[in-house]
């Protein structure tokens, strides 16, 4: 009888332990969520008042100097790129910046010719969107896309919606460094045989995918906004691997130029595309690319635009 | 089988009779191993060497799938028939009973690999649902899902792409790729081992200790005794000691030292890789013995005694050690002579890896667990990472950060290493 008497005093000691880690728990849970999302938000430039907004993915990401800009122009902006961003989510990127900075005057959307290409891009690009759990449009979109059992995951325990990339996107946003890091120039010899082998992704275009495009820049048109569809240079050896079709999809962008009155295309691949030296890989420029083609987008919205 | 041999074995009336249903047992246990795993490497060496000798064969390939962790189950089943020839344990009556001790769960694909003289008596007991137990044991779980979902498969990123591509790197990331590696396969396996021990003694049961923290061995002697602790008292048990262990002559001692490291290479995979892995051992542990000898002979014990030289001995060690996986990761060995031609250039990029937050972020892990390991050897924080000596918040707040971090940094995909042995 002691005996048991002494192991249920010690069950309620660890059960009232048990409660009060799994209180600890929670507290550091939300707060680190707390702490990383707001860290996020500045790194993207999301709740805020900016005039400006750039939104693509990886190629817009290392190819425009939000800084140099927000310097030469003297407006705050907006750097909301994710890696690998399918057209929906780019979709639910505006949907966002919409919602959250009401100032906006000019959104300038990354296109390139394999946005409308189902495939290729990383078809596990919503799991980028956890942290933005929070909002009911980015849940139902995470809902739609992961397995239940990682919905719940990521609803319940809030620090499992970080990885290392997101982490980093949050110290970067409290430190306001939005530095591109890829140093180096793209090995041509190897872009060049895997072209030869057929070792690079084909244009696709979607029309669902288009008619998601075309809904989005809708959308944006309606609230007063204008928008410039930017094609940050990829490199020309790349480009010219499937030269016809890539063609017709710069044709196509010129088309939505004239289709909506606050659209313009900008395509700087006939500027800097072929100079090799300014790429990081075959798709995206390292520093010194990134310098230039800022600075010719700089001059470029100085001359046209003004964001009062 | 074996479980039908170990009868016939404790009830055979003469000597002969209990040898041959011994054998028996070695020989049906072993067979499936040598088939699933090792059939294919006899069949390539034979036909190259055929070739070698001017005979050209047509090469056959079995096309079967290794069973997870068959080497595992297979020296648990064995170790039972060896010890009921040995007399040191009892014959087991319950098929139930048998197949739960060769099956149990927790340590059934990568070890630790078992004795029937601990576990199997451990199925005769009440096991109890007891509260601190329980806590221990999902601690040293927490510490082992660590390890291996948030250092190993993290290190993996890195050392993957450089060794299944070593042309493509400099000698300089080749460097970098072997330390992660080093890192890597620890924190994976003694990770498993960990979540195993732990989830057996949630249940209320002990499973031997696998890791004794072998990176801070200050011989090679001494990392065998903290590495994988349960294979190589295997083969320390039903191998060494059954050759004549060291009361042999020096020429036998050594043979028995090179049957028993190239075994534990072989054990490992079906591989000349494996194979030099185990013979490098091999030689360090005998290059250590003469260097021991001949330092005791020149007066030096009092040497061997100083902190320094300690410390000295456990970076040499661990060097030779990084230098040895260089055989055991290498997809051939060819590769494996590569990574060494270019390591000894020194020369070229680093590559920062598939990005250069993940590989910082390798670092820092690896910093934490040394820190965790120079607090454990010093005993501050036991090896099985409970009953600290540290105040309760700073344990408290040391699993919060675990498992923050096991949410934040965890990754999901990749497989154990040691699954495949």
């Amino acid at each position: 009888m002691i005996k048991k008497h002494s192991s249920n005093k010690s069950l309620k000691e660890y059960l009232k332990k048990g409660l009060l880690f799994l209180l600890l728990l929670i507290i550091l849970d939300n707060g680190i969520n707390y702490f990383l999302l707001n860290g996020l938000y500045q790194y993207y430039g999301l709740y805020n008042k900016n005039k400006i907004a750039l939104v693509g993915h990886s190629h817009l990401m290392l190819g425009i100097d939000k800084v140099k800009m927000e310097k030469e122009l003297h407006v705050n902006i907006s750097k909301y790129t994710r890696e690998g961003v399918n057209i929906v989510e780019r979709d639910l990127m505006i949907n966002q910046l919409l919602k959250s900075n009401q100032q906006l005057k000019l959104i300038v959307y990354a296109v390139d010719a394999w946005m409308f290409t189902g495939e290729g891009l990383s078809k596990n690009s919503y799991k980028q969107f956890y942290p933005f759990m929070g909002e009911n449009t980015i849940k139902n979109y995470v809902y739609k896309n992961a397995s239940l059992e990682d919905y719940w995951q990521h609803r319940l325990i809030k620090s499992s919606r970080y990885n290392e990339g997101l982490v980093s996107g949050s110290f970067r946003g409290y430190l306001k460094s939005w530095d591109n890091l890829k140093v180096g120039a793209v090995d041509t010899i190897t872009l060049d045989s895997d072209i030869k082998k057929g070792n690079f992704r084909r244009i696709v275009s979607s029309s669902k995918n288009r008619r998601i495009f075309e809904n989005t820049i809708k959308k944006i048109s309606e609230k007063n906004i204008k928008t410039i569809l930017l094609y940050v240079p990829t490199t020309s050896r790349y480009n010219n691997a499937e030269m016809e079709k890539f063609n017709l999809e710069i044709a196509y962008f010129k088309s939505i130029e004239s289709k909506f009155k606050n659209v313009i295309f900008l395509d700087y691949n006939v500027l800097y595309s072929s100079n090799t030296s300014l790429f990081y890989d075959r798709i995206h420029l390292n520093p010194e690319g990134q310098k230039l083609v800022t600075n010719s987008f700089i001059e470029y919205l100085q001359k046209h635009f003004t964001t009062n | 089988m074996n479980f039908f041999c170990g009868k016939k074995i404790f009830y055979a009336s003469t000597k002969k009779a209990k040898k041959k249903w011994f054998t028996i047992a070695l020989v049906f246990s072993l067979l499936p191993l040598f088939y699933f795993k090792y059939a294919n490497f006899f069949i390539d060496s034979f036909s190259n060497l055929a070739y070698y000798f001017g005979v050209n064969s047509n090469k056959y390939v079995l096309n079967v799938i290794l069973p997870v962790g068959i080497s595992f189950f297979t020296f648990q089943a064995l170790s039972y028939s060896i010890d009921i020839y040995r007399k040191r344990v009892g014959v087991e009556t319950s098929l139930i009973r048998f197949t739960t001790y060769v099956a149990f769960f927790p340590q059934l694909v990568a070890g630790p690999i078992e004795r029937s003289t601990n576990l199997l008596q451990q199925f005769y007991e009440k096991h109890e649902f007891d509260v601190k137990r329980f806590v221990e044991g999902g601690k040293l779980f927490i510490w082992g899902l660590f390890k291996k979902i948030v250092i190993a498969d993290r290190l993996a990123l890195y050392s993957d792409s450089v060794f299944n591509n070593p042309e493509a790197h400099s000698g300089t990331t080749l460097i970098v790729a072997t330390v992660f590696f080093t890192f890597q396969i620890y924190c994976d396996f003694s990770g498993y081992s960990d979540m195993a021990i732990g989830s057996a003694r949630m249940l209320g049961f002990r499973l031997m200790q696998n890791f004794n923290l072998p990176y801070l061995s200050n011989s090679i002697g001494e990392f065998w005794k903290r590495w994988h602790i349960s294979l190589s008292t295997w083969f320390s048990d039903y191998v060494y000691i059954p050759l004549g262990g060291n009361r042999v002559s020096i020429k036998r001692w050594v043979f028995n030292i090179l049957v028993v490291f190239l075994l534990s290479g072989l054990w490992h995979g079906a591989n000349f890789t494996f194979v030099i892995w185990g013979a490098l051992h091999a030689f360090y542990y005998l290059i250590e013995f003469i260097g021991k000898k001949m330092l005791t002979i020149a007066g030096g014990k009092h040497l061997m005694e100083k902190g320094y030289y300690k410390f000295f001995k456990i970076v040499i060690v661990f060097t030779l050690v990084c230098f040895a996986w260089i055989f055991f990761r290498a997809n051939s060995v060819s590769d494996a002579f590569l990574i060494i031609t270019k390591i000894a250039s020194f020369s070229g990029h680093l590559w920062t890896g598939v990005s250069s937050v993940t590989t910082v972020l390798s670092v820092l892990l690896i910093l934490l667990l040394v820190s965790v390991q120079i607090l454990q050897f010093y005993n501050i924080v036991p090896i099985y990472f409970s009953k600290t000596k540290l105040p309760w918040f700073v344990q408290w707040l040391s699993y919060a950060f675990l498992l923050i971090t096991i949410a934040l940094f965890g990754m999901s995909s990749n497989a154990f290493i040691y699954f495949q042995f």
